[in-house]
C-alpha cells in the first residue's frame, strides 16, 4: 500500500510543556483519513511537521513520496492546505484571493473555482476581512480544491460551522475525491463528522498517537460487553481491554470495554469461567472516549 | 515566476498605494519648491549664496523623505503576513527566499515611483529656473543619490520587518548593551566611545548609511 503521508519516528517539542515524543503515522493514498484528537492534543503541531512549517527533533517526514523538508516547493504544489484559523489577507476581496492565488498553482483549476464560488454563493468583491466564519471556511475550502492538489491536509475545517455549511464543505470535499482519487487528511475533535465521510482514521492524545485503523475496522472492533463470574486477572486475552469497571446493580456483572473484538471471542470467557451476557456496539465516538480513557490511564492503546 | 510576481506585485500595491502616491507627490513637488524663486538671472553673489542656503535647506528632506519611505514600505510588505503568522507564505509552493525576494522585488518596483518623482521634479524645477552664473544643475545625480538612499533603507527595514518579534527584541537589546557599555564606561572614565565608533563604521564613507549624509544639492556650484 502506498502512503501520501508517511511520518517515521517523528520527534518534536515546543517549550516544556508538549511533546511528540516518537510518532508513526501511515495515511494511505486516496483515503479519507480522519485525524482525531481533543484539544491541545497535537493535532495541528503533527499537520505543521507534515507541511514543513516546524521542523523535527529527529525523524523522517515523506509527503507524496518526497520528503520534507528537502522538498517542500514540489510538495506544497501538490498539497492544499486549510488552517484551524483564517490565514488570508482580510484586506483583499475574494475575488483578488483566487488570482493571487491561481499564480503560484501551476495546476490551477480556474474552472472548477468559478463553480465553487457559485456553488458556495460567495461575492467575489467582498472582503476576506468582511465574510463570515462559514464564508470564511468555504472560501479557504475553495482555494485548496482549486489547487488540484494529490493531497488536502484540512485542519479542523468546520469547526464552529453550522450543520448547513458543514455539509457543502464535506459534499465538496467529498465530490473532490470520487472526481481525482485524492488523499484528504482532516484533523478534527468531531468525531460524529468523521465517522461519516472518512474510511481511516487515527486518535491522538498528548503528542502520542493511541491507534491508527480503518474506519470499519475500528468501529466494528469497539465492543462494550456486559461480562458476569470473570475472574480478577485475565491472561493474554485475544482482544484489547480498553476498560473495566462493575455494573451499578453490583454482583459480578462487570462492564467492558474491548478494542480488536472479533465475533467469535466469546468463548475465550467460557475458558476463563466467565460468561458475555451481552455485546453492545459502539459509535465512534463512544470507542473514540474509550480509547482515551484507557490511554490516560495507563492503557497503551492500540 | 511572472505570474507569482504580478501577484505579489498586486497585494503589495493594494497595500501602500497611500503610501506610494504620497511619497510620489512629495518626492515631485521638493525640488519645485526647493528653487522657487530662483528664476531671476540678476542675482548678486549674496542671492545666490541666499538660493544654495534655500536648496541646502530643502534638500535635507530628501533623505528624510527616502528614509520615511523604506521604512513604510517595508512595514506595509511585511504586515499582511505577520498578521497570518507566515501561514499563507510558508504553505505556497515556492523556496522561502525566493518569496522573500518576490516581496522586496514587488516593494523596490512601486518605490520606482518617487524615485522617477524625483527625476521629473528636479528636471522641471532646473528648466523652470534661470540659474545664476557660475551655479550647475544636478537633477539626474540627485535622483540617482535618492533611488540609492531609497533602496538602502528599504532593503535595512525589510530585512528588520521580516523578522520576527524575537528578531526585533535582539536588535533592541543589542542597541540596550550598547548604551549600558557607554554609559558604565563614561563612569569609569575608559577612553570608549561605541557610538562614535557606529557612526564612523556605518555614516561615513563608505558606509552602508553615508549616501544620507551631506548635502543634498539639486544646484551647486
Amino acid at each position: 500500500m502506498s502512503h501520501a503521508i508517511h511520518l517515521e519516528h517523528l520527534q518534536y517539542r515546543a517549550g516544556k510543556h508538549f511533546e511528540i515524543p516518537n510518532l508513526d503515522l501511515h495515511v494511505p493514498s486516496g483515503s479519507i483519513y480522519g485525524f482525531l484528537g481533543p484539544n491541545g492534543s497535537g493535532k495541528t503541531t503533527t499537520i505543521r511537521l507534515i507541511l514543513g512549517l516546524l521542523r523535527p527533533l529527529s525523524g523522517r517526514v515523506t509527503v507524496l513520496d518526497l520528503p520534507m523538508p528537502d522538498q517542500h516547493a514540489q510538495i506544497l504544489g501538490r498539497v492544499g492546505y486549510v488552517p484551524e484559523q483564517p490565514h488570508l489577507d482580510a484586506t483583499l476581496t475574494v475575488r483578488e484571493l483566487i488570482d493571487f492565488q491561481a499564480a503560484f498553482y501551476p495546476r490551477w483549476d480556474r474552472a472548477r473555482a468559478e463553480e465553487l464560488v457559485e456553488r458556495f454563493e460567495l461575492d467575489g468583491e467582498h472582503l476576506f476581512g468582511r465574510l463570515s466564519k462559514g464564508q470564511k471556511a468555504k472560501l479557504m475550502i475553495l482555494l485548496a480544491l482549486a489547487q488540484c492538489g494529490d493531497l488536502l491536509v484540512l485542519d479542523e475545517p468546520t469547526d464552529g460551522l453550522d450543520p448547513v455549511v458543514r455539509r457543502d464543505i464535506l459534499s465538496a470535499l467529498i465530490t473532490y475525491v470520487s472526481e481525482r482519487g485524492a488523499t484528504i487528511f482532516i484533523s478534527s475533535h468531531l468525531v460524529h463528522e468523521l465517522e461519516r465521510v472518512c474510511d481511516w482514521v487515527a486518535v491522538m492524545d498528548d503528542g502520542r498517537l493511541i491507534t491508527e485503523a480503518p474506519m470499519e475496522k475500528l468501529k466494528q472492533g469497539t465492543k462494550r460487553l456486559v461480562v458476569m463470574g470473570a475472574p480478577a486477572e485475565i491472561v493474554n486475552p485475544p482482544f484489547r481491554v480498553l476498560t473495566r469497571e462493575s455494573t451499578n446493580g453490583g454482583g459480578t456483572g462487570e462492564n467492558w470495554v474491548v478494542g480488536d473484538w472479533e465475533p467469535g471471542m466469546t468463548s475465550y470467557f467460557e475458558g476463563v469461567g466467565a460468561s458475555v451476557r451481552e455485546v453492545i456496539d459502539l459509535d465512534l465516538e463512544d470507542g473514540f472516549v474509550e480509547l482515551l480513557r484507557s490511554f490516560r490511564k495507563g492503557g497503551t492503546g492500540r | 515566476m511572472i505570474a507569482m510576481f504580478r501577484a505579489v506585485l498586486y497585494t503589495q500595491w493594494k497595500w501602500s498605494r497611500l503610501i506610494v502616491v504620497l511619497g510620489t507627490v512629495a518626492a515631485f513637488a521638493i525640488p519645485l519648491l526647493s528653487l522657487q524663486g530662483a528664476a531671476r538671472a540678476d542675482r548678486g553673489a549674496l542671492q545666490t549664496q541666499d538660493l544654495l542656503r534655500a536648496v541646502q535647506s530643502w534638500g535635507t528632506l530628501y533623505p528624510l523623505l527616502a528614509t520615511a519611505l523604506g521604512l513604510l514600505m517595508a512595514m506595509a510588505a511585511w504586515a499582511a503576513d505577520h498578521r497570518g503568522r507566515h501561514i499563507h507564505a510558508l504553505t505556497l509552493p515556492l523556496a522561502r527566499w525566493r518569496y522573500v525576494l518576490l516581496r522586496f522585488g514587488a516593494g523596490f518596483v512601486l518605490l520606482a515611483a518617487p524615485i522617477a518623482a524625483v527625476l521629473i521634479g528636479s528636471s522641471l524645477a532646473v528648466l523652470t529656473a534661470t540659474l545664476p552664473p557660475g551655479l550647475q544643475a544636478y537633477p539626474i545625480a540627485l535622483a540617482v543619490r535618492f533611488a540609492f538612499a531609497v533602496f538602502v533603507a528599504y532593503a535595512v527595514f525589510f530585512a528588520v520587518s521580516a523578522g520576527t518579534a524575537r528578531t526585533a527584541g535582539i536588535i533592541l537589546v543589542v542597541i540596550a548593551a550598547a548604551v549600558l557599555v557607554q554609559v558604565v564606561a563614561s563612569i569609569a572614565n575608559l577612553d570608549v566611545n561605541l557610538f562614535a565608533a557606529a557612526q564612523t563604521v556605518l555614516l561615513l564613507g563608505p558606509g552602508p548609511l553615508a549616501v544620507f549624509t551631506g548635502r543634498w544639492m539639486l544646484v551647486d556650484v
